[in-house]
């Protein structure tokens, strides 16, 4: 017995040079090779994505043409092992003739068990889905943002802060949640533009006070093929600056979100509707008349709602190649800023799209796109705005 | 008295048991392949990702953030993953 012990393994060592010099010089090198290519524990990538195209917009009766192409997004990715994970997104863009360099999001995230991970650093908000997980131009089946999203928009877009979230399941049923606290989105209270007195600024480093905002979401899986999610969110914060009279406003924040996305097999076609609602009340506050000398102060019920709703239908199982790689796109999204104030406005937008995709992530996009009732103070009447365009989006 | 505690508290645990494991995923959730979870929830934002896009190593890395931004179960990502990396050659 004991001496198998002892011949077991000189055996084994003896078959393994007899492998080893049955092995051609060749394949020697290649196993060499191999080894010196086996990744290590940390990995690194880069990706990004990019649009251009080009843009006709109508207003008031004259067309603007415009090639687009001067904004760029690369993003690193960077996996230290597999809890620890860094993202940061860069936003590239000519702002009047200027390149300039924005910092998107960039934050680390630690995976803490089955059911937890945090994040700490600049990241995109889950207010909703639309920023956070739809904006990209090649995830996006138009090339404009819905009403209430971007620029003077009422839904806030990414702060610094840390963030816990985290998914599981309750038997057949998915819960996702986000719960964080951040720096909080500002007032606007007139000093610097006064045509924007109450409106809220978001994505700002700083903290203009000491109270935090804290928000979160959580989205519901009901069925589970995870083809319908439904979401909750909320943020609220004091907005104001430490020390002014703004320093007890507060925003609250809600909004809705809605995802359905199904195979319908008669059609050979997978539809795709998303659609979001966005609700902001931001506490009242007096602001002070533009160019009045008098001290005369104005105030309004800061309330706004925006929503879009969007239906995509592309004809994935069609046995033609082609007509699988097109898709048909429509939007519908409104807008409400408060009453009284100099920023009111109430337009809706009518988008509509034909899309064809060349691979997963790089997409030619038709578009035709009406907003009725844009407009503020400077401009009393509202006016409609066209845009019609062809965009190529890829993500790489 | 202290009867009555330790019913309590084996009540509280079996409860606390009941409770935990009513939280664990349903067994058709647990046998979702990765093939399957790629066409069922990697659909949901963009197009599903073609497997021959990326490499091993950078499935590894795309997962991971999958995993945190798309809310996906450390094991859904995992099996979606695995799935990848084998179909991407
Ligand atoms: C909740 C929405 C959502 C779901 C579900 C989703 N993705 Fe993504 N995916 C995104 C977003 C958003 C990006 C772009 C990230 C960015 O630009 O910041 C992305 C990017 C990617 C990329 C590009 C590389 C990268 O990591 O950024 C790959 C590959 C990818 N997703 C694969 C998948 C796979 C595989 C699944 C299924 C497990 C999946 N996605 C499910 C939203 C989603």
């Amino acid at each position: 017995m004991k001496n198998l012990w002892i011949i077991m393994p000189v055996l084994l060592m003896s078959l393994g040079t007899y492998a080893q010099d049955s092995l051609s010089t060749y394949s020697r090198q290649a196993a060499q090779n191999n080894i010196s290519l086996k990744p290590g524990d940390s990995r690194f990538m880069l990706r990004g994505y990019y649009h251009t195209g080009l843009d006709a917009v109508t207003s008031e009766g004259e067309t603007d043409y415009n090639f687009a192409g001067g904004t760029i997004a690369p993003i690193l990715m960077y996996k230290q092992s597999d809890r620890l994970f860094f993202e940061a997104e860069f936003e590239g863009a000519f702002e009047d003739g200027e390149f300039e360099w924005g910092l998107e999001y960039a934050d680390v995230a630690y995976v803490l068990n089955n059911y937890m991970t945090v994040r700490a650093g600049k990241f995109l908000l889950p207010f909703g889905t639309f920023m956070e997980k739809l904006h990209p131009a090649w995830i996006n089946r138009l090339s404009t943002r819905p009403l209430g999203f971007g620029h003077d928009g009422i839904a806030p877009t990414t702060d610094v802060g840390v963030e816990l979230r985290g998914a599981f399941h309750l038997g057949d049923v998915k819960l996702n949640y986000q719960a964080y606290v951040i720096n909080g989105p500002q007032l606007k209270d007139g000093s610097e533009e006064p045509d924007e007195a109450g409106m809220l600024m978001f994505g700002y480093m700083a903290d203009n006070n000491n109270d935090k905002a804290v928000g979160g979401r959580l989205g519901f899986f009901p069925f589970s093929s995870s083809a319908l999610e439904i979401g909750l969110s909320a943020l609220s914060g004091k907005v104001g600056d430490k020390g002014s009279r703004f320093a007890d406003v507060r925003a609250n924040l809600y909004a809705i979100d809605f995802s359905l996305v199904k195979n319908l097999s008669f059609m050979k076609s997978m539809v795709d509707i998303k659609g979001q609602y966005n609700y902001s009340q931001i506490g009242n506050a007096n602001y002070k008349v533009p160019e009045d000398t008098t001290d005369l102060f104005y105030d309004f019920t800061n309330t706004s709602n925006s929503y879009y709703a969007q239906v995509s239908i592309r004809p994935s199982f069609v046995s033609n190649e082609f007509i699988s790689n097109l898709e048909l796109v429509g939007r519908y999204s409104s807008m409400d800023t408060p009453e009284g104030s100099l920023w009111e406005q109430s337009p809706t937008q009518l988008a509509i799209g034909l899309n064809y995709w060349i691979d997963w992530r790089t997409v030619i996009k038709l578009g035709y796109q009406t907003t009725d009732g844009l407009g503020d103070h400077d401009s009393p009447e509202p006016i409609t705005q066209d845009m019609f365009y062809i965009h190529w989006a890829m993500g790489f | 008295m202290k009867k009555l505690s330790v019913i309590t508290s084996i009540i509280l645990m079996v409860g606390i048991i009941g409770y935990v494991s009513s939280c664990a995923p349903s067994a058709k959730i647990t046998a979702k392949t990765g093939a399957q979870i790629w066409g069922e929830n990697c659909i949901r934002c963009h197009n599903p990702a073609s497997p021959s896009t990326f490499s091993d190593v950078q499935w590894d890395v795309a997962t991971l953030h999958m995993q945190i931004r798309a809310n996906l179960t450390p094991e859904e990502a995992t099996k979606v993953k695995e799935f990848l990396q084998a179909a991407n050659n």
